[in-house]
C-alpha cells in the first residue's frame, strides 16, 4: 500500500515537471513576447510609445533572454517558492492569485453543492423510476442545460436579470463593497453576486452527472445482490439506498479530484461574460497580455491540482470501495 | 431638415443624396449635440479669491491636527476657475468603469491637468495648468514655464523648479533608468536641456529652434506630465517629486542601500523598485500634482482615487477644487459589461469604453438610468483609415501594387463609406478621406475630405485596367502579373477603438466590384502589432486619431514612427533612425513629407501650420491611407452623464491633446 | 437449399452483434427520432447553398438588423405567397433602424426560384434555389429570421454554418477516433510499459487547462494560411484533446476483452493476432464506439462555438455556429436584435440529437444487457 502511494507520487512529479515543460512551451508558442502586447494595448487606447521605451521594458523583464534561459530562471525560482512578477499587473504573482483563489474556491465550491445537491437525488430518481414522466422531464431539462452555450446563457441571464429583477450586472460585489472590509452585509451581498455564476455553471454539470448517476444506478438495479435485498423484504428505499447508490457514488469520488481546476478552466469564459474577479480571466488576460510568469504560474497550479486531484481520487476509491483496494493487494 | 433615411428598393441614388446632404442636421435635430462649453480661467487680478474653503473631510483633518489649514496648503497664485454654471457642493464618489491594469490611461487622463498647459474647450489654444505662464524665445531655442509661487506636491513639499532638474538629471539622464533619450528632447538629434533659472522659473533649452516643445508640454507626448509618463516603467514626463524620490536613488544614498531596500520590498534590484514607487498608478504614497490621488491601486478590483489635500486650483469663491471626494472605477474585463453597467445607471460619468454601436440602447434607458447621452464630435480624419503598407517587399507583385499611387487611388474610389457611416455609424460619422476636420487651421481645406474618396466604381475598374491589372479569372477577380493567380490582398483587422474585423468584412464585399479580392484576417492584437513593426502586412486598418495635432501624432499619416505607422514601417524606420536602419523610400512624396515634418519643429505656429496643410494634401492625394469614415463621436464621442452631476460641459474638445475629460474639468463638477 | 423457418429466440441467437444492436435500438423511439433529425442536418451539410434565400456574404445597410418577416400565403383569397417590401426609417430621437412593411410592394416567393450563384454539391454550378424572391431590389428579400448588423440573412447564414459546424465535428471526431482507438488499443492490448507511457500522456494532457492550450497552438499556426487550413487545423487541435476520453474507454474494453474465454479460445485455434483484434474483439465493442463517437460530437460543436467566442476559432468571412453566436453575444445584439438569438437553435437541437441518440445506441450496444 504504502510502496504503491510512493510510485504513485513519484510519477506525479514527473507528470508536474511535464506539466511545466509543456507550460512553458505553450506560453512562448505565439510570436511576440509581453513588450509587443503592451504596444498593442496602448495603441488601442489612443496613446502611443517610443521605441526606446519599449526597449527598456524589454530589459527591466529579461525579455529578450533564449527561451531555455527564462525556463530555468522560472524553475529555480518557483522552487523556492518566488513565482515572480506579473508584468502586466505590476505586482507579485502570488499577490495577483491569492486576491482572486478564494472567490474562485467560494463560487466553485457553491456551483458543486448545487450540481450534486440537483444531480444525486434526481439521478436516483430517474433510474427507479426509469422511463417515467418525470425521468423524461428531468432528461430533457438535463440534456437542454447540456446543450444551450454557457456563455450565451450567462449573458442573457445577466440581461434579463438586469431588465427584469433589477439585479446588479456582472461582479461579485456592489461597488460600495468592494473595498469594504468582511461583514455580514458584504457576505449577503456577495451572495446575491453569485446567484446567476452558480446557476449558469451548475446547469451543464448537473445535468452530466444526472446521466451519470442514472447510468450507474440502472447498472447495479440490475445487480443479484438487490434481487436478494428485494426478495427478503427489505423496505424499497432501504434496497437503494443501502448499497447500489453507495456503489454508483464511485464515479463522483472518481471525479471530486478533477473538480477544482475542471471549474476553473471551464469557467473563464463563464467569469468573462459575468465579469466574475476569478482566476479564469486572469489566465485568459495574461495568455493574450503574454504576461509569461503569471500565466505560467496559473496553468501549472491547475495541472498541479489535477494531479494531485487523481491521486486524492483514487486514494478515496481504494477506500470507498474494497474491491478496489483488493485488487491492489 | 430631420434626419432621414428612406430605406427603399430603387432609391439608392437619392438615398445617398439624401443621407448626405443631411449628415449635419441629423446631429443638431437629435438634441445631443449642444455648443462647446466649458469652465473658464480666471486671470483677472481683482476676482482672485483671497480667502479659501475647504472639502469637510480635510477640514476634519486640520481640526484634528494632521494637516495644515487651507491657507497654507493653496499656492500664493492658485489656479482660478470659474466653473461652468454653478458653484459646486463639496463631497460624492464618482463613479466609473475602467477594464483593466492596462486601462491607467483611464485615470491619466481624469489627472490630466498635472500637465504644464491644457487646452481650451475647442482644443485650439493652450490654457495654463501647472505653469502659470510661459514664453518661447523669438529664436525658438529657449521655452520658459513660469510656475505658481507656493505650490506642493499632495504630501505638501514644495514644487519647484528643482524637481524638473532632478527630474533631468537624476532620473532622465541616468541610462540605468532611461535608457535612450526621447525624441521631444532632442533637436537634430542634438539634446536639449532643463535649466533652473530660479526657485518658480525653468526653461527648456535647444541647440536649434525647437517651437514644438511648447505644445509637447501639455500634450499625449513625452514631456506631457507625471500621471501619463512615469508609469508603466516609463520615466519621461518633465518633472518628478525629488523630496520623495531621493531616498530610492544610490546617488543620494548607496547601491547597497538603495537594492536592499528593493528586495525587502519584494524587488529584484533597485531599478525595478523605483519603477513601482514612481508610478502614480500603483504606488499610493507618491506625492502627484493631479486633483485626485490613488488610494487603491489599479492592479486591484476597484481603483479609487482620493482628493488631492494640495491642489492648487480654487473656485471663484474661494473653495478649493475638486468638489468631488473620490473617484472609484470599478473593473471589468468584458466590455458589454461595461455598457450594460453604464445602461443601469451604474456610471456617473463614463465616456471612454462606451461603444457608438450602444447609443440606441443607451438613449432608450435615459430615464431609467437616470443619466443623459450628450455627443461630442472627434476631429480627426478617420475612425477607419486602410493604412496601405507602401514599404512592403516579402512579396514583390504586392509590393509593386501597394506602392502604386494608382493602385491606391483606385482602391478608395471602390469603397462605398455612406454604406459603412450607415452601418456602423449610425449616420453620425462623416465619409470621407483621412484629412482633418475643416475647423482645424491645420486642414488644407474643404475639398480634400472627397478628394479620392468617393464612390466610383467604373472610374476605379478603368484605372485598375489601365495600369495592367486588366486580367481577371471566372469569379471577376483581377490577376496578379507574375504568376497569373488572383490577386489576394491581405488585412489584418484587429478588434480593437472600432469593429474592424466586421467593417472590412463589408469592404471586402464591396471591392469585388472593382475585381479585387481582400482576404480579410481577424487577428489577435499582439499578433497584428508584431506583423506590422515587421512589415509582413499588406493592410492595417486603424483610425488616426491624434492626427489632429499632425506633429504631435503623425504616426498614423506619415511614415516616420516604426511602431505605428502601418503604411510603411520600414521607412518609418528609416526616417527615425536617421537612414541607420529599414529603407530610404523611392517615392519623392513619401521623402517630401517626411522632410516637411522634420522642419516642422524650426516653425513658428503659422508657418507650422501651413507645413501640415501641405502635408496633408501630399497624404490625401497619394493615398498611403485609404480614409473611410471620421469625424464623428466614434471614440470617447458618446457621454454619459448622471443627472445628479453638475457643470459637466455637454461638449467639449475630445480630441487626443485634450486628454478627455481633462479639458471639461473634472474638478469643478459636483453632485446635486 | 432448405429455407429454415427460425423461431424468435433461434433468430436472436443467430444475429449478429449489429443485428441486435439495431433490434435493440429501434425500441428507443427518443433516440430513433433524434437520428432522423441528424440525417435531416447532414441533408441541410450537402444541400446548404439550395437552402439558403439569399447570399449569406452579401451586405448592405439599407438591411441592417431586419426582424424575421412574415411570409403570407394568400393573396385575394388564392395560394400565392409573398412578402411585403420593407421601408426603412432612423429613428430620429434613437438612430435606431425601424422598418415598416409596405402592403403595396408585395414580393412574390418562386418555388425553386433564382438567386446567387454557387455549386449544387460542390459540381454543378447553378442558381436554383428551394424558394427565393426574383428580380429582387438590394433591399428586397425574404429574411425568415431577420437580418444581423451588415444586413446579411440569418436563415442563410445559419444554413451555410451548419455545413462548416457539423463537418468540423465530424472530421474532428473522425482523428480523434483513430487516435483513442489506436493509442488506447495499444494501451489496452500490450499493457505493461506501453500502458503506461500512453496513460501518462493521457494524464499530462488533461492537466494542462483546454484554453492556453488552444491559444498557444492556435497563435502559433502560420499567418498566411488559408482559412480552410485554419479549419483543418483547429480540427486537428480539437481532436488533440478529445481523443483521450475515447482512448480510455478502448483500453478499459480491451482490457476486459484480453481475459474473456471466447478470446482464449481464438488464441487456441490459432487464430492470428490480427484477426483477434479485428474479427473478435472489435465487433464486440463497435457499438460502444458509435456511441462514444455521437457523445463525442456535441463535445465537438461546444468547443467550436467556445473557440470562435474567444476569438480563436474559426474567424469571419467564415461562417460556423460559433461566429453566428459570438455575433448574438453582445449588449447591442440582445436589445436591438434578439432574433439573432436564434442561432442557438440549431445549436441546441443538434446537441441534444446528439446525445439521445447516443445514449440510445449506448443502452442498445449492451444487447445481452
Amino acid at each position: 500500500m504504502l510502496a504503491y502511494c510512493l510510485r504513485r507520487l513519484a510519477l506525479a512529479l514527473v507528470t508536474i515537471w511535464s506539466i511545466s515543460v509543456l507550460t512553458f512551451i505553450i506560453i512562448q508558442l505565439p510570436p511576440g513576447d509581453f513588450a509587443d502586447a503592451y504596444i498593442a494595448q496602448l495603441s488601442s487606447s489612443g496613446s502611443t510609445v517610443s521605441l526606446d521605451e519599449v526597449a527598456s521594458l524589454r530589459e527591466m523583464y529579461g525579455l529578450g533572454q533564449p527561451m531555455h534561459v527564462q525556463y530555468f530562471k522560472w524553475l529555480s525560482r518557483m522552487v523556492v517558492g518566488d513565482f515572480g512578477y506579473s508584468m502586466e499587473w505590476r505586482r507579485p504573482v502570488v499577490d495577483v492569485i491569492g486576491d482572486r483563489l478564494w472567490l474562485t474556491l467560494a463560487i466553485s465550491v457553491a456551483a458543486l453543492i448545487v450540481t450534486w445537491g440537483l444531480a444525486l437525488p434526481i439521478g436516483i430518481y430517474s433510474a427507479v423510476r426509469q422511463y417515467s414522466a418525470g425521468d423524461y422531464l428531468f432528461t430533457l431539462v438535463g440534456f437542454i442545460g447540456l446543450a444551450v452555450p454557457n456563455f450565451l446563457l450567462a449573458l442573457i441571464l445577466m440581461y434579463l436579470g438586469y431588465t427584469m429583477f433589477g439585479l446588479s450586472v456582472g461582479g461579485l460585489f456592489s461597488p460600495e463593497f468592494e473595498q469594504a472590509p468582511w461583514s455580514w452585509a458584504k457576505f449577503l451581498d456577495l451572495l446575491t453576486h453569485m446567484i446567476l455564476p452558480t446557476i449558469v455553471l451548475a446547469t451543464a454539470g448537473t445535468a452530466y452527472l444526472i446521466r451519470i448517476m442514472r447510468a450507474n444506478l440502472l447498472d447495479e438495479l440490475r445487480m443479484p445482490y438487490v434481487v436478494t435485498a428485494r426478495a427478503k423484504g427489505l423496505p424499497e428505499w432501504r434496497v437503494i439506498m443501502k448499497y447500489p447508490v453507495r456503489v454508483a457514488l464511485n464515479p463522483f469520488a472518481s471525479s471530486v479530484g478533477y473538480i477544482f481546476p475542471h471549474i476553473v478552466s471551464g469557467s473563464i469564459i463563464i467569469s468573462l461574460v459575468l465579469a466574475l474577479p476569478t482566476v479564469g480571466p486572469l489566465l485568459l488576460r495574461a495568455l493574450v497580455a503574454q504576461d509569461m510568469f503569471l500565466a505560467g504560474t496559473i496553468v501549472l497550479l491547475l495541472g498541479v491540482l489535477t494531479v494531485i486531484g487523481t491521486f486524492v481520487s483514487d486514494l478515496l476509491l481504494m477506500w470507498i470501495d474494497p474491491r478496489i483496494r483488493f485488487q491492489i493487494h | 431638415m430631420r434626419i432621414r433615411a428612406v430605406f427603399a428598393a430603387g432609391l439608392l441614388s437619392l438615398l445617398l443624396a439624401e443621407t448626405a446632404a443631411a449628415q449635419p442636421s441629423n446631429l443638431s435635430a437629435s438634441g445631443l449635440v449642444s455648443e462647446p462649453e466649458g469652465a473658464q480661467i480666471v486671470t483677472d487680478p481683482a476676482r482672485i479669491p483671497r480667502q479659501f474653503r475647504e472639502a469637510p473631510m480635510l477640514a476634519e483633518r486640520v481640526r484634528a491636527g494632521t494637516l495644515p489649514p487651507v491657507e497654507q496648503r493653496v499656492p500664493a497664485e492658485p489656479l482660478v476657475l470659474q466653473p461652468l454654471r454653478e458653484i459646486g457642493r463639496y463631497g460624492g464618489t464618482w463613479r466609473g468603469a475602467f477594464n483593466g491594469p492596462g486601462d491607467g490611461e483611464n485615470g491619466n487622463r481624469i489627472n490630466a491637468s498635472d500637465m504644464m498647459m491644457s487646452w481650451d474647450m475647442v482644443g485650439a489654444r493652450q490654457v495654463p495648468s501647472v505653469a502659470r505662464a510661459w514664453e518661447v524665445s523669438a529664436d525658438g531655442r529657449r521655452t520658459t514655464l513660469h510656475l505658481r509661487r507656493g505650490m506642493r506636491w499632495s504630501d505638501g513639499s514644495p514644487f519647484t523648479a528643482d524637481d524638473f532638474v532632478f527630474w533631468f538629471e537624476d532620473l532622465y539622464q541616468n541610462r540605468a533608468i532611461v535608457r535612450a533619450p526621447m525624441p521631444e528632447l532632442q533637436v537634430d538629434g542634438k539634446p536639449g536641456r532643463v535649466i533652473k533659472l530660479d526657485e518658480t522659473t525653468v526653461a527648456f533649452e535647444f541647440d536649434a529652434p525647437n517651437f514644438l516643445v511648447v505644445e509637447q508640454l501639455g500634450a499625449q507626448a513625452g514631456l506631457g506630465g507625471q500621471s501619463y509618463r512615469q508609469s508603466n516603467g516609463l520615466t519621461y514626463g518633465g518633472y518628478a517629486p525629488s523630496a520623495y524620490l531621493r531616498q530610492f536613488l544610490p546617488k543620494y544614498s548607496s547601491e547597497e542601500e538603495v537594492n536592499r531596500r528593493a528586495r525587502a520590498a519584494g524587488y529584484e534590484n533597485w531599478v525595478q523598485y523605483l519603477h513601482f514607487i514612481k508610478d502614480w498608478q500603483l504606488n499610493p504614497a507618491l506625492p502627484t500634482l493631479g486633483p485626485w490621488r490613488t488610494v487603491s491601486p489599479i492592479n486591484t478590483p476597484n481603483w479609487v482615487m482620493e482628493r488631492n489635500p494640495y491642489y492648487w486650483m480654487v473656485d471663484t469663491e474661494g473653495n478649493q477644487l475638486p468638489y468631488i471626494d473620490r473617484v472609484s472605477l470599478s473593473l471589468a474585463e468584458n466590455m458589454e459589461v461595461i455598457n450594460l453597467r453604464a445602461i443601469s445607471g451604474a456610471f456617473d460619468y463614463q465616456a471612454r469604453h462606451l461603444q457608438l454601436a450602444n447609443l440606441p440602447v443607451l438613449l432608450e434607458n435615459r430615464d431609467r438610468g437616470n443619466y443623459r447621452i450628450d455627443i461630442n464630435l472627434a476631429t480627426y480624419g478617420a475612425d477607419l483609415a486602410l493604412h496601405l503598407n507602401t514599404s512592403y517587399t516579402a512579396d514583390p507583385e504586392i509590393g509593386k501594387w501597394l506602392s502604386n499611387v494608382d493602385f491606391r487611388r483606385a482602391l478608395s474610389l471602390g469603397i462605398d463609406r455612406d454604406q459603412l457611416n450607415e452601418t456602423f455609424w449610425l449616420g453620425l460619422g462623416t465619409p470621407g478621406s483621412v484629412v482633418v476636420a475643416e475647423s482645424s487651421p491645420e486642414n488644407p481645406g474643404a475639398e480634400w475630405r472627397r478628394r479620392w474618396a468617393t464612390l466610383d466604381v467604373a472610374r476605379a475598374n478603368q484605372m485598375l485596367d489601365s495600369i495592367g491589372l486588366s486580367r481577371k479569372d471566372s469569379a471577376g477577380f483581377r490577376l496578379r502579373t507574375d504568376n497569373g493567380q488572383r490577386l489576394v490582398l491581405e488585412v489584418l483587422a484587429v478588434q480593437a477603438l472600432q469593429p474592424y474585423p466586421r467593417q472590412l468584412e463589408m469592404i471586402a464585399q464591396q471591392l469585388r466590384r472593382i475585381g479585387i479580392f481582400l482576404d480579410v484576417k481577424e487577428t489577435e492584437r499582439t499578433l497584428a502589432y508584431t506583423r506590422v513593426q515587421n512589415n509582413q502586412h499588406h493592410i492595417f486598418p486603424w483610425s488616426n486619431s491624434g492626427s489632429e495635432k499632425l506633429f504631435l501624432v503623425p504616426a498614423y499619416v506619415l511614415a516616420v514612427d516604426p511602431i505605428n505607422s502601418a503604411n510603411g514601417p520600414a521607412y518609418a524606420e528609416w526616417f527615425a533612425s536617421n537612414g541607420a536602419r529599414g529603407r530610404r523610400p523611392e517615392d519623392p512624396m513619401i521623402l517630401r513629407a517626411q522632410e516637411l515634418y522634420r522642419s516642422a519643429a524650426s516653425l513658428p505656429e503659422e508657418q507650422r501650420n501651413a507645413a501640415a496643410q501641405e502635408i496633408w494634401r501630399i497624404a490625401v492625394d497619394q493615398v498611403w491611407s485609404i480614409g473611410v469614415v471620421g469625424v464623428s463621436p466614434g471614440s470617447f464621442g458618446v457621454q454619459l452623464t448622471s443627472n445628479r452631476l453638475v457643470n459637466v460641459p455637454r461638449r467639449s474638445c475630445i480630441a487626443n491633446h485634450c486628454r478627455t475629460p481633462n479639458s471639461a474639468y473634472p474638478q469643478q463638477w459636483f453632485f446635486r | 437449399m432448405s429455407v429454415t423457418v427460425l423461431t424468435a429466440e433461434e433468430r436472436i441467437s443467430h444475429a449478429t452483434q449489429l443485428q441486435l444492436t439495431w433490434w435493440r435500438f429501434r425500441k428507443h423511439k427518443v433516440a430513433l427520432v433524434s437520428g432522423v433529425i441528424i440525417l435531416l442536418f447532414y441533408l441541410v451539410v450537402v444541400l446548404a447553398d439550395f437552402l439558403a434565400t439569399s447570399d449569406p456574404h452579401a451586405t448592405d445597410a439599407r438591411r441592417s438588423f431586419i426582424p424575421p418577416q412574415a411570409i403570407h400565403l394568400f393573396d385575394d383569397g388564392k395560394f400565392r405567397p409573398h412578402v411585403y417590401g420593407l421601408k426603412g426609417i432612423r429613428d430620429p430621437r434613437t438612430f435606431r433602424l425601424r422598418y415598416a412593411p409596405d402592403p403595396e410592394r408585395k414580393l412574390p416567393i418562386r418555388f425553386l426560384g433564382r438567386g446567387y450563384d454557387y455549386n449544387l454539391l460542390g459540381l454543378i454550378p447553378t442558381n436554383i434555389h428551394l424558394f427565393s424572391v426574383e428580380d429582387a431590389g438590394p433591399v428586397d428579400g425574404i429574411f425568415l429570421l431577420g437580418t444581423d448588423q451588415l444586413g446579411r440573412d440569418l436563415w442563410s447564414r445559419l444554413i451555410v454554418a451548419t455545413r462548416i459546424s457539423l463537418s468540423i465535428g465530424l472530421a474532428g471526431v473522425g482523428v480523434s477516433l483513430v487516435l483513442g482507438v489506436l493509442l488506447g488499443g495499444i494501451s489496452g492490448l500490450y499493457g505493461g510499459t506501453v500502458d503506461t507511457i500512453i496513460q501518462r500522456l493521457i494524464e499530462l494532457l488533461r492537466s494542462v487547462p483546454t484554453i492556453p492550450l488552444w491559444m498557444g497552438l492556435a497563435a502559433s499556426l502560420p499567418a498566411d494560411w488559408s482559412v480552410l487550413q485554419v479549419y483543418f487545423a483547429i480540427t486537428l487541435i480539437i481532436s488533440l484533446i478529445g481523443w483521450t476520453d475515447l482512448a480510455r474507454v478502448v483500453r478499459g474494453r480491451f482490457m476486459a476483452l484480453r481475459t474473456e474465454d471466447f478470446i482464449l479460445a481464438a488464441e487456441l485455434a490459432g487464430a492470428s493476432r490480427g484477426r483477434i483484434i479485428f474479427r473478435h474483439m472489435l465487433p464486440s465493442f463497435f457499438s460502444h464506439i458509435i456511441a462514444a463517437t455521437s457523445l463525442a460530437l456535441p463535445a465537438m460543436i461546444i468547443s467550436e462555438t467556445s473557440l470562435s467566442f474567444l476569438g480563436l476559432g474559426l474567424r469571419p468571412p467564415a461562417i460556423s455556429w460559433g461566429i453566428l453566436l459570438q455575433d448574438a453575444q453582445s449588449v447591442q445584439s440582445l436589445a436591438l436584435a434578439p432574433w439573432l438569438l436564434c442561432s442557438a437553435v440549431p445549436v441546441i437541437v443538434a446537441i441534444l440529437a446528439f446525445n439521445f441518440l447516443g445514449d440510445g445506441l449506448r443502452d442498445a450496444a449492451d444487447p445481452y444487457g
